[in-house]
Formats: structure tokens, C-alpha cells, sequence
């Protein structure tokens, strides 16, 4: 067996902290139609739950309750959580979109960072925010603008370089006032970027890498080297094709020229709301995994790049395309690349997943390792540098983390 | 009888001013789509998937609107399918701008919402704007991405009016 299940824990125990008592239990939620009867600041409640692991082995996670974030840490991995501690401001309309999750990210010295984003207007115009924590999560600073430009951002992601600065990237429309007032149609959204140099304390000003993408999917980043970002995101090419493609920074404020991952050929003027996951392994390959429903291929695909992403290979297609696969999370850690998506039968929702030992080259065969039979969140694969886990939030079934174990 | 229903709906509401709220908004639930499916057994209609933060979807609804204006036998079946969750007044309030007060109206009301892509379609994952042109005989022919009106309008002078299966 190439993958075994190692540890499954349930969020299931309460705190006595100085705070409210918390219980992460997984509710009964059979007479609800879906989450907005349960309202508890607790992940019974939460319909996303990032994941994230500090220096010191603890595993937070900023989750959404309605709409409020909140930021819990586990020291037993996940089998019981401190209090919740609110990062969010009061009153506040959340995106909640559902490639739009918040985003966590901890630093070596423990500090931890939130993104997420407000929808502002009744126009569902977006506005990102950051918030962060230097007292191992007892408190959290109040939220921030990671911009100070209004017109619309959304889908935030969040990395932190060798050297501690914080790069993070958005879809923007910043220049979406100025085509309008020109005369100018103004079609999906840009990258833009900001760095935090201060340890997320602020983000330093704001730059578009790039214009012209889709507006409506999440974007995947990591880093080729120090001071070299990576971008994957949803383009859209001549003739409205939505195919995606990976940006390689010259240096940290340099933005550098895109390359087409596949040519799946998905011309369309519709959101897709489903967006690419990125990993860049120790050896500076890029792998992708995306959606797409083109005309020269359907379904999930994953592909990779030994040349800093000018050129990638053939697109291999992932899962059952009968189960709708999607939402993919790529992950490299103790040697091993791994790769996680959700398949859906009409009853029951699946985490599948599989590895390679030879740099995504081969895979082992797909293993489902957890299911649920009511809505979840994305699985999401996350490392504290030895081991591997899946961090998925389910609605019926409360938090899991499953470690990932290689039994090859 | 059928017709008449979906007919009788859009007279009913049709007094209501464009820019007042739409009036029933229905939930769309597990079952719903076998529901309209049924209800419209034999009649061509439309069903336009939408969603409120879907930028071409803003774009394009009026359209929607001005097209059940000019054609006021047309069976027009929108359900609001966004990925974040909306608020039941201000789906109804687009509704109202857009000029669909008059259409069928549902909003997705489950958030587990591939559940209900699924019986939609299995192999839906939620990219909208979608629109499915659904003859007499159940034939039916699937537009992703913002409808041509064109095409939409030569559709129902054949299957819709002529009572011609899906051409």
C-alpha cells in the first residue's frame, strides 16, 4: 500500500482558557440545509480552515464563521485547539467565495500572518486585508488594507522568502476606473504584489505583475530561489481563452514574463471560481495542478516545468473525470511530492490523493483517505518540515488531519 | 398547461415596476432541478445558472432582461448559483434591475453546493455563467459563458414557438 492512514484526529476537545470555552466538535447538522445555522467561533462551525505550522511543531489554523475569521493553535495536531481568537473586524461582509479562503502563513520566530478579503460594495468589490500576531496567537493586531487602492482585490495569497520578507499576491482591478474612463472595456483582473519587510508588520507598496487575468479563481505561489517569486494564475489569452500560466520574478520588485502552462484552450467569458495549485520542489522544478474545461482537454490536470517554467509537460490527467475531480493542493516535503484533490459521486465527497518519489515524474495510484457525505472545504496539504498531513474542514465531520505515510 | 403556467407567472408579475424587488424567489434545494425539469415537462425552456459575483454574469443579465421583454412567451428559468452566499434581497434586487422579475427565479439555497451541480450535471463544477436551451422533447444544448442572443432567440423561433424538437 503506497499511502497508509496514520492519524486521523477530530478537533473534538474543549479549553478552560482565560478566554470563552471553545468545544471543536463536529455538530449534528442533519435538519440544517447547510452551515448558516451554526454560528459557533469553533471549527464545528467553519466552512474554511487554513492551515499552517509553526517552528515550534504547533499547527494554527484561520478559519471563517459566518463572517468572522478566526485563529486557533493546536499542539497535539488537531486533536484540541486553544480558544478562538477573532482576527476580524465587526460587521464586516466576508468573501466567501470558494476558492476564497483566508490565508495563514508563520514566520521562524513564531509571528503569524492572516490575509483575507471584505466584499465592500453591493457591487461585490473586494478589499484585502492582513492582520498579525507576535504574541503566539493571543492577540492579533487590528486588520490593515494591504493596499491603499480601492477599486477591487480579492483571492490574497501569502509566502514567506528565506530571509523572513512576506510576499503577497492578489487578483487587482485597480485599473479597471481608468480603462472605464477611457472609453476602454476592462476584462478580468491583475496580479498585483507587495512585500513585507517588517515582518508583516505593513506591506510595502503595491506593484500589477501582470494584467489581463481571470477575476475569479485563487492563484498558487511559492518561490524558484531567494528573491524569486513564482506566480500561477488563470490567464486570459487572445480570443478570451482562459488557460493558465506561471510568472517567474527577476528579483523580488521585477515581475518577469508569463508562460503558458497548457494550451487547454477554454474560451470562455464565464468564471471558472476554480484556480491552480503550485509547488516549486528543492531542485527547482515547478509542478502545477488546475481545472480546466477546454476544448483540447477537460478535467484536472497536473503538469511541470525542469526549466524555471518557460516550458512544462504534457498535461496528465488526474482522478475519476466521471466524479468531477478538483480543487487540487500540491505539497514537497521529507523528499516526497504529493498531491491531493476532491472527487464527488453524488453522495459521498472524497480526498484522494498520491506521491512521487522521482520529482512528478511518476505517481503513485490515486488512495481516497478521507470522505464525507455534507459539504466541505478544500483539502489542503500542509508539512511541519518531517511529516506531511492533509488539513481538511468538513461540515458534518468536523476538522480532520491526516498524516500522510509512505508505505512504499 | 404547462406553458400556461410559466405564462400566468410572467403576467402575474408583470405589473410590478422594473426597479421594484422580484417577488418569489425560490430555494433551490436537493431535488429542485428534477422539480423544474417536471414542471416543464414539454415545453421548451430556458434555465440560465448565474451568480451575483460573477463579473460577466452582471454583465450580461439585463440582456436576459430585455430579451423576456421583447419575448413575453418565453420560459425563463434563472437560478442564482454564486459561490459566496447571497443574500436572498439582493439576488432579488439584481433581479429587479436586470428586468427578470418576470422570469422563474430560484437561488441556491445549500451550501453544499456541488450536491446540487450534480444533479444538474455531474461533471459541473461551478463555472457560471451557464445556460441550458431545453426543448420539448428534452433535448438539450449547453452555452457556457455569456450567451449570444442571437443564438438564444433563433433557438426558441425554432424549438419554442414552431414546437420543433431541439433543432
Amino acid at each position: 500500500m503506497m499511502l497508509k492512514l496514520h492519524v486521523v484526529v477530530f478537533a473534538l476537545a474543549a479549553f478552560a482558557g482565560s478566554g470563552a470555552v471553545v468545544a471543536q466538535m463536529a455538530h449534528d447538522h442533519h435538519e440544517h440545509k447547510g452551515r448558516e445555522t451554526c454560528l459557533d467561533l469553533s471549527l464545528a462551525c467553519a466552512s474554511t480552515a487554513a492551515p499552517a505550522f509553526g517552528p515550534d511543531g504547533a499547527l494554527w489554523i484561520a478559519a471563517r464563521v459566518s463572517n468572522q475569521i478566526f485563529v486557533a493553535k493546536s499542539r497535539d495536531h488537531g486533536q484540541s485547539f486553544t480558544p478562538s481568537v477573532v482576527v476580524t473586524q465587526p460587521s464586516v461582509n466576508l468573501d466567501t467565495g470558494a476558492d476564497a479562503g483566508p490565508k495563514i502563513v508563520v514566520d521562524r520566530e513564531g509571528r503569524a500572518i492572516v490575509a483575507y478579503a471584505i466584499l465592500r460594495d453591493k457591487k461585490y468589490n473586494g478589499q484585502v486585508f492582513f492582520t498579525r500576531s507576535i504574541d503566539s496567537g493571543k492577540t492579533f493586531s487590528p486588520p490593515s488594507p494591504v493596499t491603499s487602492d480601492l477599486e477591487s482585490q480579492r483571492f490574497a495569497a501569502l509566502a514567506i522568502d528565506s530571509d523572513g520578507a512576506i510576499f503577497s499576491a492578489w487578483l487587482d482591478k485597480r485599473n479597471r476606473a481608468q480603462a472605464n474612463d477611457g472609453g476602454e472595456a476592462y476584462v478580468g483582473a491583475g496580479v498585483a504584489f507587495a512585500w513585507s519587510r517588517d515582518n508583516g508588520s505593513h506591506f510595502a507598496e503595491t506593484r500589477l505583475a501582470h494584467e489581463g487575468t481571470c477575476e475569479c479563481c485563487r492563484i498558487g505561489i511559492g518561490f524558484a530561489s531567494p528573491g524569486h517569486p513564482v506566480v500561477l494564475f488563470r490567464n486570459i489569452f487572445e480570443g478570451s481563452v482562459r488557460d493558465h500560466a506561471v510568472m517567474t520574478f527577476a528579483d523580488r520588485d521585477a515581475p518577469g514574463p508569463i508562460f503558458r502552462v497548457s494550451n487547454d484552450d477554454w474560451a470562455t467569458n464565464a468564471c471558472p471560481h476554480q484556480g491552480p495549485s503550485l509547488a516549486v520542489t528543492s531542485d527547482g522544478a515547478y509542478h502545477a495542478a488546475w481545472f480546466t474545461a477546454g476544448r483540447a482537454r477537460k478535467g484536472l490536470f497536473y503538469a511541470r516545468s525542469l526549466d524555471g517554467g518557460k516550458s512544462f509537460s504534457a498535461p496528465t490527467p488526474i482522478g475519476d473525470p466521471d466524479h468531477a475531480p478538483s480543487r487540487p493542493s500540491l505539497l514537497e516535503a521529507g523528499g516526497k511530492l504529493w498531491l491531493a484533490w476532491k472527487e464527488f459521486d453524488g453522495d459521498r465527497t472524497s480526498v484522494l490523493i498520491m506521491a512521487s518519489h522521482d520529482n512528478g515524474e511518476n505517481w503513485s495510484a490515486p488512495k481516497a483517505i478521507a470522505t464525507t457525505t455534507e459539504d466541505s472545504d478544500h483539502p489542503i496539504l500542509v508539512s511541519d518540515g518531517p511529516h506531511s498531513f492533509l488539513s481538511w474542514q468538513t461540515l458534518k465531520d468536523g476538522y480532520r488531519l491526516i498524516e500522510l505515510e509512505d508505505a512504499s | 398547461m404547462r406553458r400556461i403556467y410559466c405564462a400566468a407567472l410572467l403576467i402575474a408579475i408583470a405589473a410590478v415596476p422594473a426597479n421594484a424587488r422580484a417577488g418569489e424567489l425560490k430555494s433551490f434545494v436537493r431535488g429542485s432541478w428534477r422539480s423544474i425539469i417536471a414542471n416543464h415537462s414539454g415545453e421548451p425552456i430556458i434555465v440560465h445558472f448565474w451568480g451575483l459575483t460573477c463579473g460577466p454574469c452582471r454583465q450580461e443579465m439585463p440582456e436576459w432582461g430585455k430579451l423576456l421583454a421583447e419575448t413575453p412567451d418565453l420560459c425563463l428559468v434563472t437560478v442564482n448559483a454564486d459561490m459566496i452566499e447571497d443574500a436572498p434581497e439582493a439576488v432579488q434586487d439584481f433581479l429587479a434591475e436586470s428586468g427578470l422579475s418576470r422570469a422563474e427565479n430560484w437561488t441556491f439555497d445549500d451550501s453544499f453546493a456541488e450536491r446540487l451541480r450534480y444533479e444538474v450535471d455531474p461533471k459541473w463544477q461551478g463555472e457560471i455563467p451557464v445556460t441550458l436551451l431545453i426543448g420539448r422533447d428534452g433535448a438539450t444544448r449547453r452555452i457556457e459563458g455569456v450567451a449570444p442572443m442571437a443564438e438564444i432567440r433563433s433557438w426558441f423561433e425554432d424549438a419554442g414557438r414552431t414546437g420543433k424538437a431541439d433543432p
